[in-house]
């Protein structure tokens, strides 16, 4: 740690793996009442526990990407954030928000506009909580002695995706163009301005970890954010198939996407040769493996299973079935839990001066919760196809096809509880690094932390 | 070599590009949508029947559009699948249609917004929505597949009486006449052999009346449809025994 004031950070992690934990907690609920036991339904009916698990997810996750914004952007402009008092507000703000929101859906205050559903009077109060943290980001750029690529990227991700969130606030009448905007949002955010705040938070870690040359590994930063935005900004058509849009969708949507699983793999591609090509060797090997893990799983979840469903031909039938909640699992945790978890290992030893991130813990840590996820995947796809076979193909009754499925959330649920064991012991870790301390203030840009590994 | 400033190009070029295609297929599309999706269809009661949609988040559990959650039916063509009067009656008590099996949520809506959603199902059926859903393809190989059953075939052509709309849309639903039908009830096919006209009568005036408990909704039937599907009970001659 280079600044005091990167400790920040800490609050936004910590809040963030609470958080998680909580999605958790209601992902258990859906399961179960997939296989039948709902026994929570007068209380916490599917709607609120759905819309309850996926906004857990998108907080826990700008939560994270806040964090690490606070950590890498004084890092990158060389300098200390312009005020932590008011980031410590924007945090506090932030959760106080998130909890009524939250709160409200348990009391059917929300829109049912899938993964939108925080209501609108609470969408102007994130608009000021987020103009605060960009403001608080983008001072610090501003007034910093340097100005780099990967730090750009970041605060171009982060601006790109507040100014995207406004489409989501306007109202219409009309189903299709409350669905056809509802995807500027989404899917731009996800398929897009997310990827560059992805793609930047992977080239930051790729240059401390593997000792690359920053040029290099910029270099390929922007070929990669180039192609990820060739692809995904036209790739929003595959939304746009079965909504009532146009029929021109189909085939610009089905081009587009299908080139969207380049960008993944261009990243996984990148960031393998940058740790091979990395002579040194950086002492915090867990970091660079979520790193690596990220890059990977991202190509499969996102790109790989994205494009599984995403041929016109296919999606026809697949469209609004579970082969979609196959695929979102895999991506979101590939693409960006896994770039947050490497941004808190590899923050946490600096920011505590404690390097745990040696022993059993973290690597059972990683081993179980990517073997969960990538299970319950194969769970989610098996009773995905046999809904698209039985329901949409041979025509059965819904609630038959559902009940002949529940043997799969079983499969599902017990895939969870692996999962959530790594992801306990990911949050074990956390506690015992403890909190920031005052007196650690070195950098890993220097070449000692190198040579003591090397020792 | 590529460099970092031709790559840096590539990025903003192609950003820059793509960005301004994409807002000119939005501005085509938006000029279009209106037309595709019968705009001048919707009236105050699809717009308050979408407002009832969202206000209650019906798309945590069912899709539109194929755009939700997926544990309750995809209902784009709901009114078309099941018709009015069945959703009516399924709305006031949705568990009463489908006792100990998924359960949604009793919203206890009025007959206005019921109505009122019925108008916005009925609108969003209309859209032209590039053929979603779509007709299950397999349905009539599966059908072929497998070997008919005489006697299944003889009950439906042997009943001398037509088939009352309420049978049709509501108690079809839960209960089978000639292997065709809900299972959640037991099949009428023989029930002139076990029940009265007066028996019969009763049942479906008053369910609970007659036996506290049952999973059997009141309907709340006129004379003139219960008269009607007593008849038509009465004269289906169970199973095979024409």
């Amino acid at each position: 740690m280079k600044y005091q004031s990167q400790k920040v950070a800490y609050l936004f992690f910590a809040t963030s793996l609470l958080l998680l934990c909580l999605q958790l907690v209601y992902g258990f609920i859906l399961g179960f009442a997939h296989m039948g036991f709902d026994v929570l339904h007068d209380w916490i009916p599917f709607n609120t526990a759905r819309a309850t698990h996926t906004n857990l997810l998108v907080v826990w996750l700008l939560c994270g990407f806040m964090g690490s914004a606070y950590w890498v952007i004084p890092d990158e402009s060389e300098r200390e954030l312009v005020s932590v008092k008011w980031a410590v507000i924007q945090w506090a703000s932030f959760v106080v928000v998130g909890v009524i929101a939250l709160a409200g859906f348990h009391m059917n205050w929300w829109e049912g506009r899938k993964f939108l559903e925080i209501p609108r009077p609470l969408d102007y109060f994130v608009v000021i909580n987020v103009l605060l943290f960009l403001g608080l980001i983008g001072a610090t750029a501003w007034k910093g002695k340097r100005f780099t690529t990967t730090g750009i990227t970041l605060i171009i991700g982060l601006v790109s995706a507040a100014l995207l969130y406004l489409p989501g606030m306007i109202h219409f009448d009309n189903q299709v163009f409350d669905s056809y905007f509802r995807w500027w949002v989404v899917h731009l955010w996800v398929e897009g301005v997310w990827e560059l705040i992805m793609g930047a938070l992977l080239s930051y870690l790729l240059i401390k970890l593997t000792g690359v040359d920053r040029e290099v590994i910029e270099k390929w930063l922007y070929v990669i954010v180039g192609i990820t935005f060739l692809s995904g900004i036209l790739g929003t058509g595959h939304h746009y198939y079965y909504i009532g849009a146009p029929e021109y969708w189909l085939m610009i949507g089905g081009i587009f996407s299908a080139l969207e699983p380049l960008a993944f793999l261009g990243m996984a591609i990148f960031a393998m040769a940058m740790s091979r090509k990395g002579g040194r060797k950086h002492p915090n090997r867990i970091a660079l493996r979520w790193t690596l893990g990220c890059a990977v799983l991202s190509f499969v979840g996102a790109g790989f299973l994205g494009m599984a469903h995403t041929l016109p031909q296919v999606n026809l039938w697949t469209h609004g079935t579970l082969v979609t909640a196959m695929h979102g699992h895999l991506a979101f945790w590939g693409a960006y839990a896994m770039i947050v978890f490497a941004m808190i290992m590899y923050v946490m030893p600096q920011m505590t001066g404690r390097n745990l991130y040696n022993g059993w813990l973290p690597e059972w840590a990683f081993l179980l919760s990517n073997i969960g996820m990538i299970a319950m995947t194969g769970a989610f796809a098996v009773a995905g196809i046999a809904q698209v076979y039985l329901e949409r193909k041979v025509g059965m009754d819904f609630l038959d096809v559902q009940e002949s499925i529940e043997v799969h959330f079983l499969g599902l649920v017990l895939a969870a509880v692996l999962f959530t064991a790594g992801i306990l012991m990911f949050v074990w870790n956390f506690v015992q690094f403890g909190i920031p301390q005052n007196d650690v203030l070195t950098s890993d840009d220097e070449e000692g932390v190198y040579a003591e590994a090397t020792a | 070599m590529l460099s970092k400033s031709s790559a840096r190009l590539f990025f903003i070029g192609g950003t820059t590009f793509f960005s301004l295609t994409f807002l000119a297929l939005t501005w085509d599309t938006v000029s279009q949508v209106p037309e595709r999706s019968n705009a001048h269809e919707m009236n105050e009661s699809v717009t308050r029947g979408h407002d009832i949609w969202n206000d209650n988040n019906c798309m945590g559990c069912h899709t539109i559009l194929g755009e939700g959650a997926y544990y309750a039916p995809e209902l784009t063509k709901v009114v078309e699948r099941r018709g009015e009067p069945w959703i009516r009656v399924f709305l006031k008590d949705p568990q009463a249609m489908f006792p100990g099996r998924r359960k949604m949520v009793q919203y206890n809506f009025t007959e206005d917004q019921i109505t009122d959603l019925i108008e916005f199902f009925k609108w969003i059926q209309n859209i032209d929505a590039n053929g979603f859903p779509p007709e299950p393809d397999l349905a009539p190989k599966v059908q072929n597949a497998m070997v008919s059953d005489p006697s299944v075939a003889g009950a439906t052509s042997g009943t001398a009486h037509v088939m009352p709309e309420m049978m049709k849309t509501i108690c079809i639903s839960c209960h089978a006449v000639g292997g065709k039908g809900g299972k959640v009830g037991p099949a009428l096919d023989d029930v002139a052999q076990r029940y009265s006209r007066t028996e019969l009568d009763r049942w479906l005036a008053d369910p609970q009346g007659v036996k506290p408990g049952t999973g059997m909704p009141d309907l709340k039937l006129s004379d003139e449809v219960r008269r009607e599907l007593v008849e038509y009970l009465l004269n289906l001659n169970g199973g095979g025994n024409q």
